[in-house]
């Protein structure tokens, strides 16, 4: 641990010092305006959708980009969560605000559940057990249809408001809260540590990490923050169905970080934000608008393996450096 | 006796199409270490290809087949020379490639052909009566004995022919394979294209029983992963055993239980194997 931590003086600035955050303050507050200045409920409802897959996208990559634990089973977590919230609203009648927190809370149970056996897994052999625990509650949703309205899931959650701005605020505390809890954690020593197990899992266990505990611990975060997320979104869309749960969503969720950007938080929310803003735009040719986003992520993942936001990223601090080369000279 | 025997039989027909699709995906998982996610995908083309060609073109039947085996063959070798190749030392890019790809497969059959289920003739019309009791269509029996026919046929081609030895060669050690002269990226190509073939030949004789959707390949595709890390890496009869395991039982639980429970008792299978012993039951290698 000691090596860790002179490692981490050794980094230019603190983790939490402000300038390295100035551009994330910046699109939080143009965020924050933005129902100021857009008063289609259409496009708010959108928004709403683009916070809640940005925070979808980045717990992901917190488990698979940072710590290299693929999984092809989110739909897990967002599912069980969505049911959790969706089960208690409908049945019970408990309100949001109780039913969001035990959603996160359920979804870590699995987390840790899914955790526990994947310790001793690696790649495709993890990959399977991911997408067979996937399966595990769709499949229970079909058995017990009688209770989770089966294909259809249950219509009538209890709605967060009525107000469609107030809905978007919660959204976007919802997805600051969870991007900065993920941003502070990769900047600190945690960070280092995933990204050590990430790189070289014998070499960090020779330098004295203890990887079983941080592995299942990344588990039962990323699960919490999906789980979390997928409550909220019951509730905003008053509705829980088997798409949450599906394979489909899993593999969504995958394709849309790795075009966003692996390892990075960032990438995937942005990635959020921009593929599902591309898909609605998209929607006019209807037809065709999985399949131009499906071939682009191929293309992507061929030609520009990094991810957008990455690249893009370097390419504008290039061009910066050059700038500043040309003007000095 | 009757169920027991309805049993045997639908349970053969089932771990039949299974088996025609894990032995595809093991083998290439075995011999260049590709998780191919597209292979139900090609399973799914071939089952939209052999519809084009025999319901909707009216061509004959065996050069329909032909038709819808060589063009997913020719597609598989596309996507691993096209795809695959320049991503495959990182298994997981690999991974999350080929499930791009069915993906985009998936689109563009959706978009061809629209969400409907495309339902085919049968090859043949004709039901038969087996040990006097259980009745059985020719489709689904013609499927069973083609199963069993390609799967010999491969045996075959494997373990006796220079080809075959080339693919072991590989799969055992690709330095030796390559000082010994042989170019791995070819036998690649060759092992995926008779994957993808395997794969299209059982999408082809499953579409009348099945029907032809744009969403037919993830159903399998957890199956047969199932099936491949059941029966071990690269082990041919550990993923024909666990294809039989894996059929039978979803037979079985579909026949005392109910049918939403198969996949619940497979996924309990795997998730028990994968702690108890990750190298499945004849695996050659440890997880």
């Amino acid at each position: 641990m000691d090596r860790l931590h002179s490692l981490e003086e050794s980094l230019p600035s603190s983790p939490l010092h402000w300038k390295r955050f100035r551009v994330h303050f910046a699109i939080i507050i143009f965020l924050l305006f933005i129902p100021a200045f857009v008063k289609s409920i259409y496009v708010i409802d959108l928004l709403i959708v683009c916070n809640v897959w940005a925070v979808f996208l980045s717990s992901w990559d917190l488990l698979t980009g940072y710590t290299g634990q693929i999984s092809f089973g989110h739909s897990l977590f967002i599912g069980g969560g969505a049911y959790t919230a969706g089960f208690l609203s409908f049945y019970l009648g408990v309100p949001f605000w109780v039913t969001i927190p035990l959603g996160g809370c359920v979804a870590a149970i699995l987390g840790f559940g899914l955790g526990m056996p994947a310790l001793r897994l690696k790649g495709p052999y993890l990959a399977l057990a991911t997408f067979a625990a996937s399966a595990v509650l769709h499949g229970l949703s079909a058995v017990f249809w009688e209770y989770s309205g089966g294909e259809d899931g249950l219509y009538g959650v209890a709605p967060l408001t009525r107000d469609y701005v107030v809905k978007y605020y919660w959204s976007v505390i919802l997805m600051v809260l969870c991007s900065g809890f993920l941003l502070f954690l990769v900047n600190s020593q945690y960070g280092l540590i995933l990204k050590s197990i990430r790189e070289d899992e014998s070499g960090a266990e020779a330098s004295g990490i203890n990887v079983t505990k941080y592995k299942v611990l990344t588990f039962v975060m990323s699960g919490f923050l999906a789980g979390v997320a997928g409550a909220f979104y019951g509730h905003a869309q008053m509705h829980v169905g088997t798409d949450l749960l599906s394979l489909h969503l899993s593999i969504m969720v995958v394709l849309m970080s790795v075009a966003g950007g692996m390892g990075t938080i960032v990438g995937p929310i942005v990635a959020g934000y921009l593929l599902i803003l591309l898909n609605e735009w998209l929607r006019v040719i209807e037809v065709v608008r999985v399949l131009i986003y499906s071939f682009s992520v191929v293309l992507i993942l061929l030609f520009i393996p990094k991810g957008i936001v990455p690249t893009i990223i370097s390419g504008v601090e290039a061009l910066i450096n050059k700038m500043k080369f040309q003007s000095g000279s | 006796m009757v169920s027991f025997l309805e049993i045997l039989v639908y349970g053969a027909v089932q771990s039949s199409v299974y088996a025609m699709l894990a032995v595809g995906f093991s083998l290439i998982f075995g011999v260049a270490g590709v998780v191919n996610l597209a292979h139900t995908a090609f399973y799914m083309v071939g089952a939209y290809l052999i519809y084009t060609a025999f319901s909707v073109s009216g061509l004959n039947l065996i050069l329909s087949l032909v038709i819808s085996v060589v063009l997913t063959g020719i597609l598989g070798l596309l996507v691993q020379h096209l795809c695959v190749r320049p991503l495959i030392r990182s298994e997981y890019s690999v991974m999350i490639i080929t499930v791009a790809l069915a993906m985009f497969f998936q689109e563009v059959l959706l978009s061809t052909f629209g969400p409907v289920d495309r339902n085919l003739t049968n090859f043949y019309e004709a039901t038969y009566r087996l040990f006097g009791m259980v009745t059985i269509d020719a489709q689904r029996l013609l499927t069973l004995l083609v199963a069993i026919f390609l799967i010999i046929c491969l045996w075959l081609f494997i373990k006796r022919t220079k080809f075959g030895r080339a693919i072991q060669a590989v799969a055992q050690d690709r330095e030796g394979a390559v000082f010994m002269g042989i170019n791995p990226n070819r036998v690649y190509l060759q092992v995926m294209f008779i994957s993808a073939c395997l794969a299209a030949i059982a999408g082809a004789f499953i579409a009348p029983t099945l029907g032809a959707r744009p969403h037919m390949w993830e159903h399998p595709l957890v199956r047969v992963f199932i099936c491949v890390v059941l029966g071990g890496l690269g082990s041919l009869e550990g993923t024909i055993l666990a294809a039989i395991i894996i059929g039978y039982t979803e037979v079985i639980v579909a026949f005392m239980l109910s049918a939403y429970l198969g996949e619940l008792v497979a996924v309990a299978i795997i998730l028990f194997v994968l702690t108890v012993r990750p190298t499945g039951l004849m695996g050659r290698r440890a997880a």
